[in-house]
């Protein structure tokens, strides 16, 4: 017999990439000429005030939101016209800053979908969801509705969720928003390991900054729709832009 | 008492026995009356459980399946009535239909193909439309289908009806259609597809990240429910024996609809239950209106009252227990 797994072709993109990427909602530039690259195997920080563009941005790199202008290209194809399924197929999952549980089915249930959503039958796709949710450490809460989680456990789902079946890059959405230090701390520790547990490219933003300096390997730094830094941790946090727009307040 | 069967049967296993005794039951005590009103009962269940499939699952409200079940309803006269009497009543029909009578199971078949297939070409136009724009045009396509039929003289006989086909159903076969109707969405909402759709109707955004398809799990269920529907509508037919385009508009749309609610939309234990539920609601009702003795007095209801305290008892559970008298939960 085949290994029902087989089935799912392996996502094999080495890249990600936002190139020359604007969006403008009315008259608001939301993103202007942002350029990113995300590679398989590092963590990538992404951080910027509120209202920077963040979400807006992994939006565009994942089909939720079409660029004005400027493109995304996976492993250098360009991706105009996919939709969000087709992105999550050729290997780009993400979190969801809200959550977006599906809160009337079990936690086995709502990291069931993506592995069925991928081709697998449901009892491949139940016993790859319990894999993750055991590396996640909720495996124990396997069959909880999820509407009755906690914020921590909600976003434990949410990353399973994007993991199962591992993509090429996930992109997450602020996951540890909500959480205590130590709890937030936790989660952190478990994304460290998902490039090389998973082999994916992480991509994650994070408003804790003695966090995000800790865990990614380089940054990019968004305001007002702008790069206004990128580089590695000491590199940013050296760069006077950022203490002025985004780290002032907070050193 | 803790029931040993695999929990994966559990719901579609107690459901039909519970239908399959009640008709036992009620057939034993033998009363034309209570035979007849099971036996409507059971194939009104039958489209609640067809339009759960597709509701439940999705989280889109359709007005419109009651339009797949004049559309069974109609395929099946056409295809079981006598030669002598469509070449009179219904001139306009078709060679293969106007000259030939098919056997009642392969009229119920096709009575499900057909309103599946109106479903499908349907149903490709509007899945990509929101859920309310799509509950909308559901509502639209009965509106068609009633005009249409109502004045398509020469295959439906407009708004003249439609008589002499067989009696088949009794409340035996109509029980051997409901649990067929039991195992069939039962068996779609643990399928992949059914956990996409549900998965959906939580939240889209997200089941867009999970890749899946929305439009197509949509059209899937949709086709699914009607071909339930459809037959639905063919063992009406031939429960009644009589069939009229008004049969298949606003009231049984009501009626369906509040049996959905009443039981709970999101579970196939609230389609069964919510049928039982306001089928006894309209019956003492309706025995209300008719009238009964009370200490020499003569006390009756005012005509109506059906309508009324069906409304009333939808607006109870609306307002007291949203998610029906299942809660939304399988037994
Ligand atoms: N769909 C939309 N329509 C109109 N404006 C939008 C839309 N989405 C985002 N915006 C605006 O675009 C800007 C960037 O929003 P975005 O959500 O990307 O910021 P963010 O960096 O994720 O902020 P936060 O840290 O608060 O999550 C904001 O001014 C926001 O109000
Ligand atoms: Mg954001």
């Amino acid at each position: 017999m085949v290994d029902p797994l087989l089935r799912v072709p392996q996502p094999t993109a080495a890249e990600l990439a936002a190139e020359g990427v604007s969006v403008r909602f009315q008259g608001l530039a939301a993103l202007s000429e942002v350029n990113l690259t995300l590679l398989r195997g590092e963590i990538v920080g992404l951080i910027g005030p509120n209202g920077a563009g963040k979400t807006t941005l992994i939006n565009c790199l994942t089909g939720f939101q079409r660029p004005t202008t400027g493109r995304v290209a996976l492993a250098r194809e360009d991706t105009a016209g996919w939709n969000p399924a087709r992105f999550r197929k050729a290997g780009v999952a993400r979190t969801f800053q809200a959550g977006r549980l599906f809160r009337d089915m079990t936690v086995a249930e709502n990291v069931e979908v993506t592995g069925v959503g991928l081709g697998l039958d449901r009892k491949s796709a139940h016993s790859v969801a319990m894999e993750v949710l055991d590396w996640l450490g909720i495996a124990d809460k396997a069959a909880r509705t999820a509407g009755t989680l906690d914020y921590t456990d909600e976003r434990r789902v949410g990353i399973a969720r994007a993991l199962v079946l591992p993509p090429a890059f996930i992109l997450m959405d602020e996951p540890a928003a909500g959480m205590s230090d130590s709890e937030g701390e936790d989660l952190v520790g478990l994304v460290t390991s998902i490039p090389t547990k998973f082999g994916c490219g992480v991509l994650i933003i994070e408003h804790n900054m003695r966090v995000i300096m800790n865990v990614s390997h380089r940054l990019y730094v968004l305001d007002g729709g702008r790069t206004v830094a990128q580089g590695t941790p000491a590199e940013v946090q050296a760069n006077p832009a950022v203490i002025s727009a985004y780290l002032g307040a907070d050193v | 008492m803790k029931i040993p069967l695999p929990a994966r049967f559990r719901t579609p296993v107690l459901l039909m026995a519970g239908l399959t005794l009640l008709v036992a039951l009620a057939t034993a005590i033998g009363s034309e009356q209570l035979n007849f009103t099971l036996t409507e009962m059971l194939i009104r269940m039958i489209v609640v459980i067809g339009l759960y499939m597709f509701v439940g699952n999705s989280g889109i409200m359709s007005f419109g399946h009651i339009g797949f079940m004049g559309i069974g309803a109609y395929v099946t006269a056409w295809a079981t009535l006598a030669p002598e009497w469509k070449q009179v009543m219904l001139q306009g029909l078709p060679a293969f239909l106007q000259e030939h009578t098919y056997p009642f199971p392969v009229a119920v078949l096709a009575s499900g193909l057909v309103a599946a297939g109106v479903a499908l070409i349907l149903g490709a136009a509007i899945m990509r439309l929101n859920g309310l724009a799509a509950s909308i045009a559901t509502f639209a396509f009965l509106a068609i289908v009633y005009s249409v039929y109502s004045n398509w003289e020469s295959v439906t006989g407009g708004t003249s009806s439609v008589i002499g086909i067989p009696t088949v159903v009794g409340p035996w076969t109509a029980v051997a259609f409901a649990c067929l109707a039991v195992v069939a969405a039962y068996a779609f909402q643990v399928s992949r597809y059914g956990l996409m759709l549900r998965a959906s109707r939580d939240d889209e955004v997200a089941a867009q990240s999970s890749s899946v398809d929305i439009v197509r799990v949509r059209l899937v269920a949709f086709v699914c429910s009607a071909f339930l529907v459809g037959m639905g509508g063919a063992l009406y037919a031939h429960f009644l024996g009589v069939l009229t385009t008004d049969a298949f508009y606003l009231a049984l749309s009501f009626v369906t609809l509040s049996m959905l609610v009443v039981g709970g939309i999101g579970s196939l234990t609230g389609a069964v239950a919510g049928t039982l539920a306001v089928t006894l609601i309209v019956e003492i009702l309706r025995a209300c209106e008719r009238g009964f003795a009370l200490g020499g007095a003569q006390i009756s209801l005012p005509r109506g009252s059906q309508e009324i305290g069906l409304g009333l008892a939808l607006a109870l559970v609306l307002i007291f227990r949203p998610a029906g008298i299942s809660r939304s939960r399988e037994l």
